[in-house]
């Protein structure tokens, strides 16, 4: 294959990626646009700070009941697959917290600060709230169910989401790269590995290379979505459910390999609100942890011992 | 018969019965017992076996499919070390060897030519190995979404 077509562009206040190889260049470029064009759709759908998202308006919607598109609809099930695999410390239900911590808007980033002057490590955990325990979907009526007042904010979740409905489309292309603003997933008829880096969360070279054929990953960090709090202390997006603040458990980045994109975030986020002592059990098809002190340690796919092992940087 | 012989008589009937009564009695507890023990021995190993993880459904066969399934899906953290694959290639190389001399004692014409063919498929072997190989683009990198 002499290359693979290629749809770079900014979406989900990042960049998306997408890359389809086939004999047939032509076939190929067409799903890449198709692609592009599905993603942007998905981000104007999904996105928290533009009033006239759709996600927005179910957000202002006063009713318990309100109808929703089958992506909204697929989102907030994919909320709830979040919640329960990860026993509520993946809560989209924190939007209040997440305001108050300062992200109500799109904004500009200090990366690489988070961990200064942060609070003494410690694990998160599940709100006692639950509040994404009270969404539901009724796909015969088309419909959301919530409490009115609750809001959805799927942040991550879309994105591994979005990487594993487009993939999905992408299925029968000898090759295909689905690139989420990082959650990545890949496959293809052709079964042939691709090459994926793990980046380094203070900005150096790569800290490691998987090898996936088929499958997602997703990364998932507290230093480069981070700012300087009002209160002068460092905050970031990824929120302790029980506290409401910005979690600060002894891992900074957390990445995870698994069969779907969704699953890959779902574990990212869970395995570094654990802490370094849970952390592994949140990845069991394996994954790369890096610590608060800049340890890098990988967790084996195949769950086999020795582990963790520390890689010399 | 006088009365005392006959009431004799029945006393005895009567106690074969109760002794025939009391042997069936016994041979079905012995049965039922013996089934229980049988199914609480069988019962026993199966929890033992499966306790201490070997599940013999999980032959060997299944297990390098498991193991294949998850490396294929997921981590596949680095893999095929050209070592391994040099040692296996001269172990089946030697096998071919050994093979092909037991039955070139028999054939050795056709022998030689099946042994040269064999070779060539070995020699061709290697580009195929080479195909396998990871998607010629730039890496992908996963960072913090």
């Amino acid at each position: 294959m002499s290359g693979e077509a290629i749809e770079r562009f900014e979406c989900f206040g990042g960049w998306c990626a997408v890359r389809v190889g086939d004999p047939d260049q032509e076939a190929a470029q067409r799903a890449a646009r198709w692609a592009r064009r599905t993603l942007l759709d998905a981000h104007a759908t999904l996105s928290r700070f533009d009033p006239e998202s759709e996600l927005s308006r179910l957000n202002r919607d006063p009713r318990p009941e309100v109808p929703a598109s089958l992506l909204l609809r697929r989102t907030v099930a994919a909320a709830l697959t979040a919640g329960l695999r990860s026993g509520g410390l993946v809560d989209a239900s924190l939007v209040e917290e997440i305001e108050a911590a300062g992200y109500a808007e799109s904004r500009d980033f200090d990366g690489g600060r988070a961990a200064d002057g942060a609070p003494l490590p410690h694990p998160a955990a599940p709100s006692p709230r639950a509040g994404w325990c009270g969404f539901s979907v009724n796909e015969s009526a088309g419909t959301v169910n919530r409490p009115p007042g609750v809001r959805l904010d799927p942040g991550g979740i879309a994105k591994g989401l979005m990487a594993d409905l487009v993939g999905e489309a992408l299925a029968d292309f000898p090759t295909f790269a689905v690139d989420c603003c990082g959650d990545l997933r890949v496959g293809g008829t052709a079964a042939r590995p691709r090459a994926i880096l793990v980046d380094d969360p203070t900005g150096g070279p790569a800290l490691y290379q998987l090898r996936i054929a088929d499958g997602a990953v997703a990364t998932s960090g507290i230093t480069r979505r981070s700012w300087t709090g009002e209160d002068g202390r460092p905050a970031h997006q990824i929120l302790d459910p029980a506290t409401g603040e910005p979690a600060f458990t002894g891992i900074v980045q957390a990445t995870a390999v698994a069969p779907s994109g969704l699953l890959a975030e779902t574990l990212a986020k869970a395995a570094l609100l654990s802490g370094p002592a849970h952390a592994e059990e949140h990845l069991p098809f394996g994954g790369v942890l890096v610590t608060e002190d800049g340890a890098v340690l990988l967790v084996d796919a195949l769950g086999a011992p020795p582990l963790p092992q520390v890689l010399a940087r | 018969m006088d009365p005392i012989e006959k009431r004799e008589l029945k006393r005895q009937a009567w106690m074969r019965l109760a002794a025939q009564r009391r042997r069936a009695g016994r041979l079905r507890g012995r049965v039922v017992a013996i089934s229980l023990v049988c199914f609480a021995l069988l019962w026993a190993v199966v929890f033992a076996q499966m306790a201490t993880g070997n599940d013999p459904v999980l032959s060997a066969k299944e297990k390098a499919t498991t193991t294949r399934t998850m490396a294929t899906a997921k981590s596949e953290v680095e893999t095929t070390d050209p070592r391994e694959l040099e040692t296996e290639r001269a172990a089946a190389q030697a096998q071919a060897r050994e093979e092909e001399a037991a039955e070139t004692e028999a054939e050795p014409v056709e022998e030689e030519v099946e042994a040269v063919e064999s070779e060539a498929e070995f020699e061709e072997a290697e580009p195929e190995i080479a195909e396998e190989e990871a998607v010629e683009s730039e890496p992908l990198v996963t960072s913090q979404s």
